[in-house]
């Protein structure tokens, strides 16, 4: 009887389990992605890039003819910086806008789809909402895009900004560390595969230059990303987040756990 | 009431259930739509990556772009430019001491050969029977047009001894310039053939698999079912043997076949290239030899315009014309001998010229072909990682749309929740290349 009794007593919690389940995790589906190559196709876009390029080039003249007449690396380096600055004011000049109008519509479109966050569509390779098409058509239509009342709402796909956390610290350090100690592995490799007769010679010596940088990596990088994953598993832990994917592909939405895995990793 | 026996049973109900469940959907499913999946499923793409059959490739292709950078790196390492300065001062010691060397035997040697020119003459007019005055006269001529001639012909071997040099030099750098360009030629043809029928192995590779994707992942969902009969069993796995000895045969057969294609192309470039060269280093050569015999013609004739001595007016015409023949022999006994100390003076000189050409980086080219190389075999890694990934998609969204899941991510930064689909889209690219 006791066992009957358990039995049926497991039974009915299963029910409930599966019905609360049931009742509370609904499938993800305001997730929508957006193929920003196809985007970037637009004749808009083409145009703008072309205005670019060709200003670009313009720009590469007049420094090509400058450069010749700077004296030192310092001299070099600052006019190398005036070009850049100029051609960045140019890309900000002509696309500019263009994003703005193009941020405008996939706002638009993921309010009116209820989206709580638009991913780049590299990332999604099953299901989710194509919302490309929509975006184009607001984006070309000839109408002013008026920016959605209501914010997304809140998402259970996170993000973290990868550029921001590569400022912390520590990982600057282990970075910069491994930048110097490949470079100066290059060299010391490079010269002995001058040196090297044969093609196994040569094979050998590239096996031992690929497994002294990745012993390096293992010491120097692996702790630190094992400790930024699992500060980031965390962290979405706490926020009840499904996923964290990297900012560069997220377009609009989500939500934002930089700075807490910021905070983790300070710990 | 439970008894081991009816566990036992329980178990292997379980175990069928399961089965019929794997095939069905390819495996004991998760519940998609738990409060910790929420229809969401995401794939390490790297990690599927590394099992693909072409991975083995990818890393090939990486390794050649790996060593190309490596090399490309070398020339800057072994020497600054203080370092070169102090090495050209060396090799400009060393070409000098080799133009002192054979200026210093070609002197020797028409010292040389002025005093047995002189004995030979001393001797046929003694031979003769000319005596006194005539006989002195006629070595005094002798040795005064000797000693004439030594010295025309000392500028005059100088002169040609620096044309030959100019010229040769001209010859040999035309000459290598022609050969590296046709083996270069060569090299990106020979090269071009071995992408294009390693590409076709590729495919065909891929063609087979999918071909018979869908018999081998029928047969390995019945070769999952626990309760499937021994004799069953052993005929599937029969099945799956064909199928793999039949790509394995077909795939090799494809390659032996671009192997052998690829031994006769390699000749018939090899024996393309070696004519084409030959041809082209002949016609070079031979117009320096054209030009260094109208040079030596006009040096001879410039030496011969000097004329035989004078000799005395009484000596009988028969000593007269041996007298000459002695001279005209020296003369060009001494051409034949002043060539090879020319000769060997370039030799010194072409390796020299080598030394100099590396030192001031002569191996530029090197490195642009090596950036083309390079750039060649990025866009085969590109497209080989493309097909790669795109295969590893496609099985990820069949799993995904059979097992209902709503959305699927490749390449998450962290996962709280969701379903990872990495082990089994792996296991699924694995089971259609066994």
């Amino acid at each position: 009887m006791k066992i009957r009794s358990a039995i049926l007593f497991a039974g009915a919690l299963s029910a409930t389990t599966w019905m609360a389940s049931g009742a509370i995790a609904a499938d993800l589906t305001d997730v929508g992605y957006v193929d920003q190559a196809d985007v970037a196709n637009l004749p808009v876009f083409v145009n703008a890039n072309r205005q670019l390029a060709s200003y670009k080039s313009q720009l590469d003249g007049q420094f090509n003819a400058q450069v010749k007449h700077v004296k030192t690396d310092a001299e070099r380096q600052q006019l190398a910086l005036q070009f850049q600055q100029q051609l960045q004011d140019k890309q900000r000049e002509i696309v500019g806008p263009l994003l703005q109008r193009a941020q405008l519509a996939i706002a638009a479109v993921s309010s009116t789809r209820n989206l709580s966050v638009v991913v780049d569509k590299r990332i999604v390779i099953y299901g989710g909402q194509d919302i490309t098409r929509d975006v184009e058509a607001v984006f070309t239509s000839p109408q002013a895009i008026t920016p959605p009342v209501a914010t997304p709402p809140p998402s259970e796909i996170g993000f973290v900004d990868q550029t921001v956390l590569d400022g912390v610290p520590k990982v600057q350090t282990a970075n910069s560390a491994m930048n110097q100690f490949e470079t100066t592995q290059r060299q010391v490799y490079a010269a002995r595969m001058a040196q090297a007769r044969s093609s196994s010679e040569k094979q050998q010596i590239l096996q031992q230059f690929n497994k002294t940088v990745a012993d390096k990596q293992d010491q120097l990088l692996k702790p630190l990303v094992d400790q930024t994953r699992s500060a980031t598993s965390a962290v979405a832990r706490k926020k009840n987040l499904v996923l964290v994917v990297d900012k560069a592909d997220v377009i609009s939405g989500g939500t934002d756990i930089t700075a807490d895995v910021q905070n983790e990793l300070a710990k | 009431m439970s008894s081991p026996n009816s566990a036992g049973r329980l178990a292997r109900l379980a175990a069928v259930l399961c089965a019929g469940a794997t095939l069905a959907t390819g495996g004991c499913a998760p519940n998609v739509h738990s409060s910790a999946i929420r229809g969401t499923g995401y794939i390490r793409l790297d990690d599927v990556v590394k099992h693909h059959p072409l991975y083995a490739q990818l890393t090939q292709l990486d390794d050649a772009i790996a060593a190309i950078n490596l090399q490309v790196v070398a020339p800057q390492v072994p020497l600054s430019a203080k370092q070169i300065t102090a090495q050209v001062a060396v090799l400009n010691g060393q070409l000098r001491a080799a133009q002192d060397r054979a200026n210093k035997i070609l002197a020797q040697k028409q010292r040389d050969y002025a005093r047995r020119e002189q004995q030979a003459v001393s001797a046929a007019l003694a031979a003769a029977g000319v005596r006194g005055s005539g006989a002195s006269a006629a070595q005094q001529m002798s040795g005064a047009s000797a000693q004439q001639a030594a010295q025309a012909e000392q500028a005059a071997n100088a002169d040609l001894m620096a044309y030959q040099q100019n010229v040769i030099a001209q010859d040999n750098a035309a000459s290598s310039s022609v050969a590296k360009q046709l083996q270069t030629q060569a090299a990106q043809k020979y090269r071009a053939k071995a992408e294009q029928l390693q590409q076709n192995e590729t495919d065909l590779s891929l063609r087979l698999t999918q071909q018979d994707a869908a018999t081998r992942l029928a047969v390995k969902m019945k070769l999952n079912n626990l309760a499937l009969e021994p004799d069953a069993r052993k005929q599937a796995q029969a099945q799956l043997a064909a199928l793999a000895a039949k790509e394995s045969a077909a795939l090799g057969a494809q390659r032996n076949a671009d192997e052998a294609t690829l031994r006769a192309y390699r000749a018939d470039l090899d024996r393309q290239t070696g004519g084409a060269i030959r041809s082209q280093v002949g016609a070079i050569t031979a117009q320096t030899r054209v030009k260094l015999e109208e040079r030596r013609d006009q040096v001879g004739s410039q030496l011969r315009s000097l004329g035989p001595p004078s000799l005395p007016a009484n000596l009988p015409p028969n000593v007269q014309s041996r007298i000459a023949a002695i001279h005209k022999q020296f003369i060009s006994q001494f051409q034949a001998d002043a060539s090879k100390t020319v000769a060997e003076y370039n030799d010194t000189k072409t390796d020299l010229d080598r030394q100099f050409a590396a030192l001031h980086g002569a191996d530029v080219g090197a490195t642009g072909a090596a950036a083309k190389e390079l750039q060649a075999l990025q866009k085969r890694r590109s497209d080989l990682y493309q097909q790669i990934v795109a295969q590893a998609e496609r099985d990820a969204r069949r799993v995904a749309k059979d097992q209902g899941f709503s959305i699927v991510f490749v390449n998450v930064w962290a996962a709280a929740g969701g379903y990872d689909l990495t082990s089994q889209v792996i296991k699924d690219i694995e089971s259609q290349h066994e």
